[in-house]
């Protein structure tokens, strides 16, 4: 009986949110608390041949400093997550070599922000200049200056995977369509920078963090790795996070923190600045995708060929994952039997490259939607009409891709259809023809995606050749207060999404409560809350293990309530229903026991209990999604677990004499499985579908040829305004996982996947008298009048 | 640099400090007086997120110094929430899911109370207008925008109640 789950219920969070009583990372109050800036190069490639932080060091107000030197003196460098050949030591800060514009070389912590910010100016570096490399094709040629010369090279990992008689389709095909598509860098740039607090406590020699990090398990793994502690004395506590996107990580600024907390004596808090955050934190891999498709005739494709590179950065903590995910979803929703695939992670001298909303996906529903449409034109086909000769049938589900994505439920032509439908589509493109003879460039886009959720980490064993971390599972803790009020905790800190209030939901129902009775620690704290290695706010994994380890412990709670009722009621435990916070015996209302007195059974009169039946009444339980598998002895592998599917219809205008692109209406028609909180779902549907038109036609993290980035600011680096975006209209479907405990999918990335290509499809389309095709991204109005410019002169 | 004085009403209560000239409105609001629901999101005026009311005006507040603000009235989201429960535009965010992260929150509901005290009945347009200097990264705006108008529409239909009970509708608030 689920009378909660799946009631689109207004957000508990939101009270406090709306009053200003949030607390974030910022907001944090330490006695005696110092605050840190940090120095940043100025140069993309340097050796690093002196430093003097001494002057730093003396003025008033100024507790500790640290440069690399210091920090590699008394630390370890950060665990890389992909082994190379040689060790590449990476530091919490430079040691003798910066390798982007940005990256940190010392930190000083002082009394107040603008006090370490003025003592930065006194310290000296004297920087030996060396040649950037911005560009991956480049970074690939042996003449290329090299991030790590005890490398050999820059590239961190190339391979060839082939599934499926590859060959043998292209040799089949009646046709091939090749075309080099490209992405830019960009990121969801969450409105709240990346932050942490840390204290040191001399006494106990115990380490407390405060941080915004989304992926605590991993991230309290390296850092006791670095500073040498056992994690039995460090605590990390997450309390509102202002947005993440796969972006709030960064160990090494946490480990300056620490570092600096110890040699102060103080607790010593770091936050990024806006440039900071978009000039070093995380980029999206920007690169390059040469892909080849195979087809007959009639429209079906039989075989892709990918070469992809992916340019990295100086990205040594999680290189190779956007090549990894782009491999497992490189089908997207089509049946597509055979795959080759190419894939180079190369080090450049930018920002280090890292997680963002959709990792990969959107590069990937770039390439493969911009392809379909091109073979639709090539073909006379209607793009909508060739997408549904192609997709993977309802009939064939669960359906295992090439590469070994399992795509469990879902129809994805219904999906389509719908969107069609909502969109008008024939009405559209009749009004679309009588604007063309009116001489206006109207565009219709059409593009559609799957949208995996849960990542197992077993795929890096692809680049490794081992197995360090894998599958997908996450802790939650639900406990039965003894005035018998319910709390409930969660390995997995929320950074908008909702989690007080669906978590409460679900317990709800399990314990036949409301959700007004179930108090939902917010965020993460790692010394009371359930957590594993792989625990975090990461890979859309909600449904698909979080929603297991609440269930898990709320069962368990259940279970026990049922037996201590039962008990006491002289009846069968599996007759005791929980009804309106009283346990009571099913077809018998009026035989029942109040949850509080169960309680104060449990805690306090524990002679009342069952014989054998343990004190207390709360329970853990950690979930493991049992989808995710090692990887085959053929290279399959599940890299990720359940998929959501999405369909985006665009509409746009197009300015000549402005280049300016108007979203006139946006569409989008998505089937996440089973929705637990409706409300909920249809807000991260048109969140993450504005992240993907800034993609499409704003962001763009622009280096110049010597490395230096020329959009560090929100005035360059242009994010979606309410101006800018459409009223986006949502339908939906509901296909239950047959694979998650509730049957939910992921939805936070649904809309960044396919909207970069349902845009660009739209302008590509608008632009059909100029013969323009798309092949990368931000449409830009100079990107827009360069091609109108360039057709006139073509003709 | 000499620290200079300051006096001004914060959300109706008089304070007074000595500040350094250099010390941004924001940070003097976070900092000196604890009132942290005004956030900071980009320290250069574009983001929105640390948008407080001057005199009734919407101003960015990592770009004014709080020593400029001698005798100014000042009304953070802390002064837009009434003692117990939300206000009505609050209410409206909550009902119409127009907030996920709720960085962006305050700044947005200072820049929504300016237009509704202005303009009691806007249309779509001027709503995304009057908004266009708030960046938000979670919602794409949707449901901020059909919030105002749930809020315009509900105050508006209040006001109108009171009017036909025979009183007075209570006067928008102005600007001076």
């Amino acid at each position: 009986m689920t009378r909660w789950v799946g009631a689109p219920l207004p957000r508990k969070e939101d009270a406090r949110l709306l009053g200003g009583r949030g607390l974030y990372v910022d907001d944090v109050a330490r006695p005696g608390l110092l605050h840190a800036a940090m120095l940043r190069s100025p140069h993309a490639h340097a050796r690093i041949v002196a430093i003097d932080a001494a002057a730093a060091a003396r003025r008033p107000g100024v507790h500790a400093v640290l440069t690399g030197a210091d920090a590699a003196a008394v630390s370890r460098p950060i665990r890389p997550l992909i082994p190379t050949p040689v060790p590449l030591p990476d530091w919490c800060l430079a040691v003798d070599r910066v390798r982007y514009a940005g990256e940190a070389v010392a930190a000083v912590a002082a009394v107040d922000r603008a006090t370490a910010e003025d003592a930065l100016e006194q310290i000296r570096v004297e920087y030996e200049p060396l040649p950037a490399v911005v560009d991956p094709e480049a970074a690939l040629r042996a003449d290329s200056p090299l991030l790590y010369p005890e490398l050999g090279t820059n590239v961190l990992w190339h391979d060839v995977f082939e599934y499926g008689d590859v060959a043998g389709a292209f040799a089949r095909a009646d046709g091939v369509l090749g075309e080099r598509f490209g992405i830019q860098r960009y990121a969801s740039t969450p409105l709240e920078t990346f932050g942490a607090i840390a204290e040191h406590d001399a006494g106990l020699d115990t380490y407390t963090f405060w941080t915004n990090d989304q992926r605590p398990g991993l991230t309290l793994a390296i850092l006791a790795d670095s500073l040498g502690v056992p994690q039995s004395r460090l605590r990390l506590v997450t309390p509102d996070v202002g947005g993440a996107f796969g972006n709030k990580r960064r160990p090494a600024y946490l480990l300056v923190c620490a570092l600096l907390a110890r040699r102060a004596a103080r607790p010593v808090k770091y936050l990024e600045d806006r440039l900071e955050n978009l000039a070093a934190l995380m980029h999206a891999c920007n690169g390059v995708m040469d892909l080849e498709l195979a087809y007959r005739a009639d429209g079906t494709v039989l075989a892709l060929r990918v070469r992809d590179v992916a340019d990295e950065g100086k990205n040594l903590v999680s290189p190779t994952q956007h090549n990894l995910i782009k491999l497992g979803n490189i089908v997207n929703g089509y049946g597509i039997a055979a795959v080759s695939y190419e894939a180079y992670s190369v080090l450049t001298t930018k920002c280090p490259s890292g997680a963002n909303r959709g990792i990969g996906k959107p590069f990937m529903c770039f390439a493969v939607e911009r392809a379909m449409a091109l073979l639709a034109r090539r073909l006379g086909l209607d793009p909508a009409e060739l997408r549904l000769r192609n997709y993977v049938g309802t009939g064939q589900m669960p359906y295992t891709t090439p590469p070994g994505a399992q795509y469990d439920s879902g129809d994805y032509a219904a999906t389509l259809r719908r969107a069609l439908d909502r969109f008008d589509y024939p009405a559209a493109r009749e009004a679309q023809a009588r604007a063309r003879r009116e001489g206006r460039l109207l565009g219709i886009g059409i593009a559609t995606s799957v949208e995996p959720a849960g990542t197992n980490l077993a795929a890096y064993e692809l680049v490794t050749g081992r197995r360090a971390a894998s599958g997908s599972a996450e802790a939650a803790m639900v406990r039965v207060e003894p005035d018998g009020r319910v709390r409930a905790s969660l390995g997995d800190p929320a950074s908008g999404q909702g989690y007080e209030t669906v978590v409460a939901q679900i317990v709800a129902d399990e314990l036949g409560v409301t959700p007004d009775d179930v108090h939902v620690e917010r965020g993460f704290d790692s010394a009371t809350t359930p957590w594993l290695y792989l625990s975090g706010n990461y890979s859309n994994k909600f449904s698909v293990t979080d929603v297991g380890a609440v269930l898990g412990a709320a069962r368990a709670v259940r279970d026990k309530i049922r037996r201590i009722a039962a008990h006491r009621l002289e009846a069968s435990a599996e007759d005791i229903e929980l009804v309106d916070a009283v346990a009571r015996v099913r077809g018998a209302p009026g035989r029942g026991v109040a949850m509080r007195e169960i309680a104060r059974t449990a805690y306090a009169d524990v002679l009342g209990l069952p014989p054998g039946e343990p004190p207390g009444l709360e329970a853990r339980h950690a979930y493991q999604n049992a989808l995710a598998q090692p990887v085959g002895a053929d290279r399959t592998v599940r890299s990720q677990l359940v998929f959501s599917n999405a369909a985006h219809c665009c509409l746009v205008e197009i300015d000549p004499r402005t280049g300016q692109v108007k979203i006139v209406r946006h569409v989008v028609v998505h089937d996440c499985g089973r929705e637990l909180n409706p409300r909920l779902v249809e807000g991260m549907v048109h969140g993450s579908t504005v992240h993907g038109m800034g993609a499409a036609l704003l962001e763009e993290f622009r280096y110049d040829a010597d490395g230096q980035l020329l959009s560090a600011t929100f005035m360059d680096y242009l994010k979606p305004t309410a101006l800018d975006v459409p009223d986006i209209e949502v339908d939906r479907l509901e296909h239950p996982s047959p694979f998650t405990p509730l049957g939910a999918k992921g939805v936070g990335e649904g809309g960044a996947i396919p909207a970069p290509a349902a845009v660009a499809n739209a302008v590509e389309d608008a632009l059909a008298a100029y013969d323009v095709t798309v092949r990368s991204l931000p449409i830009t109005p100079e990107q827009l009048w360069r091609w109108l410019v360039a057709s006139k002169e073509a003709r | 640099m000499i620290d200079v004085t300051v006096r001004m009403s914060v959300n109706g209560r008089g304070v007074e400090r000595t500040v350094s000239p250099r010390r941004s409105l924001a940070d003097f609001l976070r900092e000196d007086l604890g009132l942290t629901g005004t956030h900071v999101g980009c320290e250069h005026g574009v983001c929105g997120a640390c948008t407080v009311l001057v005199d009734d005006q919407t101003a960015r507040s990592c770009l004014i110094f709080a020593a400029q603000l001698h005798d100014a009235r000042v009304v953070t989201v802390e002064g837009l929430t009434p003692p117990e429960g939300l206000s009505a535009l609050q209410a409206a965010f909550r009902d119409c899911h127009a907030l996920q992260c709720g960085f962006c929150t305050p700044g947005m509901l200072a820049a929504a109370h300016e237009l509704l005290a202005e303009n009691a009945d806007p249309t779509r347009d001027e709503i995304r207008d009057a908004i266009a200097g708030n960046l938000c990264m979670c919602t794409g705006y949707v449901n901020i925008v059909r919030a105002i108008e749930l809020a315009a529409r509900r105050l508006g239909a209040s006001a109108a109640a009171v009017g036909a009970q025979g009183g007075a509708a209570p006067a928008p608030p102005r600007r001076e």
